[in-house]
């Protein structure tokens, strides 16, 4: 069966961020895994959150229901509207994975970076 | 050149088997020689349809998931067979996509997926209370 990794660090950049690296397969098996992890963290005083998705091969849209709704935890009103989140952003996601945010138009809504200095200095 | 050939494969509806759904599509694509973007957008298309299959159809109850898949020229046709609850796919409101996410309501991005990555996704009623969900690639081998 698919199995999801997820590790936790810490970075400075103008203020503190999360990374959470994620590796595996997130489908409708695992993305409660996600899902909890980004929950535990915020719980844990995280406001803003890297979502480090070069290890993974395959995203469904359960995937990105946990990201919305990790989104949805983190967001205050000055994400609101139509502007990107400034408080959950994604990092190197595998071409696959990119053109599925692309067709669910959560590029309108989510940062992706490439650079991860540039990402975690975004915030 | 009509080529029918086709692999077939049977799970219990249970979430751990997507991976074995997945990789099922893989191999059977790569044999057919289906192009690599095509292939990436039928096995998420095909675990969108039996992930929904497990979730809404059985819901918890035990049951069998028989996938058939084969090429036509250059077309894949994937049956996805069950013996479920059957589903109205015409209830099934299309994802706001438009709208920010702390406005978008959850649902509905299976069924988007299913339709937007295929050619055909024709939901049917066949005899003994089984369903089928037909979907139909085309210019999928280059």
């Amino acid at each position: 069966m698919g199995t999801l990794n997820i590790m936790v660090g810490q970075e400075q950049g103008t203020v503190p961020v999360t990374v959470l690296r994620v590796e595996g397969d997130i489908d409708a098996a695992t993305h409660s895994i996600l899902e909890e992890k980004g929950s535990e963290v915020i719980a844990a005083g995280a406001s803003n959150i890297l979502l480090d998705l070069s290890g993974v091969h395959y995203m469904g849209s359960a995937g990105f229901r946990a990201i919305h709704a990790i989104t949805n935890m983190l967001d205050d009103s000055e994400s609101a509207g139509m502007s990107k989140s400034k408080h959950l952003k994604l990092f190197n996601p595998s071409d696959e994975v990119s053109r599925v945010i692309k067709t669910l138009g959560f590029d309108s809504f989510l940062e992706i970076h490439r650079d991860r200095d540039e990402a975690v200095n975004s915030f | 050149m009509s080529t029918k050939q086709g692999f077939d494969l049977s799970v219990e509806a249970k979430l751990e088997n997507l991976h074995e759904v997945r990789d099922y599509v893989d191999r059977a694509g790569a044999s057919f020689g289906v192009d690599s973007a095509v292939l990436a957008d039928l096995r998420l298309a095909v675990d969108e349809a039996v992930s929904n299959v497990i979730l809404h159809g059985y819901d918890g109850r035990a049951g069998q998931v028989e996938l058939h898949m084969e090429r036509d020229d250059d077309a894949i046709i994937i049956r996805i067979r069950d013996q479920a609850e059957s589903f109205d796919a015409s209830h099934v409101n299309a994802p706001q996509l438009d709208t920010s996410l702390a406005e978008r309501p959850f649902g509905g991005m299976g069924l988007f997926l299913i339709r937007k990555l295929t050619d055909e996704a024709e939901f049917l009623s066949l005899p003994g209370g089984r369903n089928e969900l037909k979907l139909v690639k085309r210019r999928a081998i280059l």
